[in-house]
C-alpha cells in the first residue's frame, strides 16, 4: 500500500513536467495543425537558457520565465519565418511533420555541436523531503505539481474568459469561418506560437529542476510522452492532455515501482499504442475531415 | 598504407550495399506505396540481432554478455532467419501502425514505435545485452574461404552487391507488376483504388511485409561484417538519412535512390573521417547531423521530387507545381 501511494505521488510529479509541455504542444497543434516535432528540440533550448541564466546568477525558479521567453521567441521565428514558408509552397500536413523533423534534428545537433556533448548540474537548492502519508517528495517536486495546476488554470481561464482566447478556439475549430467573422487569424496564430513556444520552453526548465541535469538530447528524449499525451488528450484540449498526462505519469511510476525502473517509460508508450488498437477512432478521428495547415 | 585503403574502399562499399538496400526497401514503401515507414531502422535492427544470436552460440550465466535464443547455425541460415524476423515484425507493426488514418498522425506513430522498441532493448539487458549491445559475432565461412583479409574484404563485399542487385531486380520487378500499379494507384487516388476494389490495407500491410524482409536482411548483411550491434547504431536519426538519401535522389525512382545512397550515407556521412579534425572529439559528428537536417530541409523546399524524379506523372509531394 505504501508502495503504491508513493508511486501515485512521484506519478502526479512526472504528470505535472509532461502536462505542461503536452499542454504547450495542444493547443499550438490544435490551432496550426503542424505536427511539430522540433517542440523537444525547442524545450532543450529553453531549458539550456535556465541553465545559462542561472551560471550568469539568475536564481532557477526565475529560470523558468527566462527558458519560457526563448522559447516563445524560437517558435515564433520559426513559425513565421520557416513554416509558412513551407507552406506557402504547398507543403501539407505529411510534408510539414518531415520539415519539424530535420528542424528538431539541426537544432539538437547544433546544442550537441555548442555543449560540446556534455550534461550539465542543474542545481535547485533542496530541502527536507515533504511526507504525505507514506509518500515523500521534496519541496521542488510539490512546487512543479503546483506550477503545473497553476499553468493549467491560467490557460483554461485564458482560452474560456478573454477576447484573444475566444478567438483562438473559435480559429482551432473553423479557420475560414473564423476569419470571415472578422477574427484577426494572422495575430491569432502569432499568439499562438508566442504562447505555445513559452509553454514549451517553460515545460524544458520544469524539466531540468526536477531532474537536476541537462544536455543535448533532455527534450528529444522526453518528446515521445509529450506526444503520446497530446494525442492521447486529443488535439487542441488542455485538459485533455493534463488527463492524459496524468494517466500516463501514474501508469508509468506504478510499473517502476512494481515491474523495475527499466519498464517505465516502456509502459508509458503501452497506453498509447493499447488506445489506438483499441480505439483508433476515439483518439485519430481527424481522417473523415480534410484538415489543413494554418498559418 | 595501400592495404588500408583497399580495406576501407571494401568496407564503404559494404556499407554502400547495406544502405542501397534500405534505400530500395523504403523506396518501395514510400516511392510506390505511400506508405511513411518512420520505424524502418528497427526492422534492419531486428533482423541484426537476429542474426547476431544464431551465429553467437548460446549464451550461458558465465558469458560476458546476455541474450535470447543463443545457437550456432551454419552460414546462409542467420541471414534468412534475419529476412524473416524483419518481415514478421513489419508484420505485426503494421498490423496496428497501418490502419487508415492521417498520414501525419501514422508517420508520428510509427517513429514512437521506434523509439518504444529502442528503449525496451537498452532496458531489457537479458533480451540482447542492453545498451553495451552485442560483439564478437563471427564473420560467416571465415575460416572456410581460407583467404587473405583483404580477400575476405572483397569476397563479402561481392557477395552484398550481388544479394543488392538480386533485390533490386525482385523490387523493380514487383513495381513494375499489376500488384506495382495497385499500389500506386492506392497512393495517388486511395478513394479511387478502393472503390475499384483494391484492398488498401492489404496491400499497404503486403508492401510492408516486404520492405520489412529487405530491412532485415540488410541487418543481417551489416551485422555479420562489422561483427556488433548495439542500440547505438539504431538510433532514430539513422531512418532519416536514408529517407534523405531517397529524397535527394529522387523519391519513385530506383536510380535515383542509387545516386541518393551514394551522395548521402556515403559522401556526407563517410567521408568526413578523412578531414582533420576540428574542434573536441565527436564536432564533426554533430556538424554531419546538423548537414543531414539541412539538406534534408533544403530539399524539401527547392526540389522535393529530388535529382532524378519518377519519370511518370505523379501526385506525391510535388511542391513546386502547387505553388505555380
Amino acid at each position: 500500500m505504501g508502495t503504491l501511494v508513493s508511486a501515485v505521488a512521484f506519478g502526479v510529479v512526472l504528470a505535472s513536467v509532461i502536462a505542461v509541455a503536452a499542454m504547450g504542444f495542444t493547443i499550438q497543434f490544435g490551432l496550426t495543425n503542424v505536427f511539430n516535432l522540433s517542440f523537444g528540440a525547442i524545450m532543450t533550448v529553453g531549458a539550456f537558457a535556465a541553465y545559462l541564466a542561472q551560471v550568469n546568477g539568475i536564481n532557477a525558479w526565475y529560470g523558468l520565465a527566462v527558458g519560457g521567453a526563448a522559447g516563445a521567441v524560437l517558435t515564433l521565428l520559426i513559425g513565421r519565418g520557416l513554416f509558412r514558408v513551407y507552406a506557402r509552397r504547398g507543403a501539407k500536413l505529411f510534408e510539414m511533420v518531415m520539415v519539424t523533423l530535420g528542424l528538431g534534428l539541426v537544432i539538437n545537433y547544433a546544442i550537441q555541436a555548442i555543449s560540446q556533448n556534455n550534461v550539465y548540474q542543474f542545481a535547485v537548492l533542496q530541502s527536507k523531503p515533504l511526507r504525505l502519508g507514506p509518500a515523500a517528495i521534496t519541496p521542488t517536486q510539490a512546487i512543479l505539481v503546483g506550477i503545473a495546476v497553476a499553468v493549467f488554470a491560467a490557460l483554461e481561464a485564458m482560452l474560456r474568459l478573454t477576447r484573444t482566447g475566444k478567438a483562438l478556439r473559435a480559429m482551432a475549430a473553423e479557420p475560414t469561418l473564423a476569419r470571415s467573422c472578422g477574427i484577426r487569424t494572422g495575430r491569432v496564430v502569432i499568439v499562438t506560437w508566442l504562447l505555445s513556444g513559452f509553454l514549451c520552453g517553460m515545460a524544458g526548465v520544469v524539466y531540468i529542476i526536477n531532474t537536476q541535469s541537462v544536455g543535448y538530447a533532455t527534450g528529444e528524449n522526453f518528446l515521445p510522452l509529450v506526444v503520446a499525451a497530446a494525442i492521447l488528450g486529443g488535439a487542441g484540449s488542455p485538459a485533455g492532455a493534463v488527463v492524459a498526462a496524468l494517466a500516463m505519469g501514474v501508469v508509468t511510476e506504478i510499473v517502476s515501482a512494481y515491474g523495475g525502473p527499466q519498464y517505465s517509460t516502456v509502459a508509458g508508450f503501452g497506453i498509447l499504442v493499447l488506445v489506438l488498437v483499441a480505439r483508433p477512432g476515439s483518439v485519430l478521428g481527424g481522417q473523415a475531415r480534410e484538415t489543413r495547415l494554418t498559418l | 598504407m595501400l592495404s588500408s585503403w583497399t580495406f576501407f574502399i571494401s568496407t564503404l562499399v559494404v556499407y554502400f550495399g547495406v544502405d542501397l538496400l534500405s534505400g530500395l526497401s523504403l523506396n518501395l514503401q514510400f516511392g510506390y506505396a505511400g506508405v511513411i515507414n518512420f520505424g524502418y531502422i528497427i526492422f534492419q535492427a531486428a533482423g541484426a540481432y537476429a542474426a547476431a544470436v544464431v551465429t553467437l552460440g548460446p549464451s550461458g550465466p558465465a558469458s560476458f554478455q546476455h541474450y535470447v535464443f543463443g545457437a550456432k547455425l551454419p552460414f546462409p541460415l542467420p541471414l534468412l532467419l534475419a529476412t524473416a524476423v524483419g518481415a514478421a515484425l513489419a508484420g505485426v507493426v503494421g498490423l496496428f501502425g497501418l490502419r487508415r488514418i492521417r498520414r501525419d498522425y501514422q508517420a508520428v506513430v510509427l517513429l514512437i514505435v521506434s523509439l518504444i522498441a529502442l528503449q525496451l532493448v537498452q532496458a531489457d539487458v537479458p533480451l540482447f545485452n542492453g545498451s553495451n549491445g552485442l560483439v564478437g559475432i563471427p564473420r560467416p565461412l571465415q575460416s572456410q574461404l581460407a583467404l587473405t583479409p583483404q580477400g575476405y574484404q572483397w569476397a563479402y563485399a561481392a557477395w552484398v552487391l550481388a544479394l543488392c542487385a538480386l533485390v533490386y531486380l525482385l523490387v523493380r520487378w514487383l513495381s513494375k507488376s499489376t500488384w506495382g500499379r495497385s499500389l500506386r494507384a492506392v497512393r495517388d487516388q486511395e478513394d479511387a483504388a478502393a472503390s475499384l476494389g483494391l484492398n488498401v490495407t492489404a496491400l499497404r500491410l503486403q508492401v510492408f511485409v516486404i520492405g520489412g524482409a529487405i530491412a532485415g536482411l540488410s541487418g543481417g548483411l551489416l551485422v555479420e561484417f562489422i561483427g556488433a550491434w548495439s542500440p547505438d547504431a539504431w538510433g532514430y536519426a539513422e531512418t532519416f538519412v536514408i529517407f534523405t538519401a531517397m529524397f535527394v535522389g529522387g523519391v519513385g525512382n530506383y536510380r535515383g535512390v542509387l545516386l541518393g545512397v551514394l551522395l548521402v550515407p556515403i559522401l556526407f556521412l563517410q567521408l568526413p573521417q578523412f578531414l582533420p579534425q576540428i574542434g573536441y572529439p565527436g564536432l564533426t559528428g554533430s556538424l554531419e547531423w546538423i548537414i543531414v537536417g539541412l539538406v534534408w530541409m533544403a530539399i524539401l523546399l527547392l526540389r522535393p521530387q529530388g535529382i532524378l524524379p519518377e519519370r511518370r506523372a505523379l501526385a506525391l509531394p510535388d511542391l513546386s507545381r502547387e505553388a505555380a
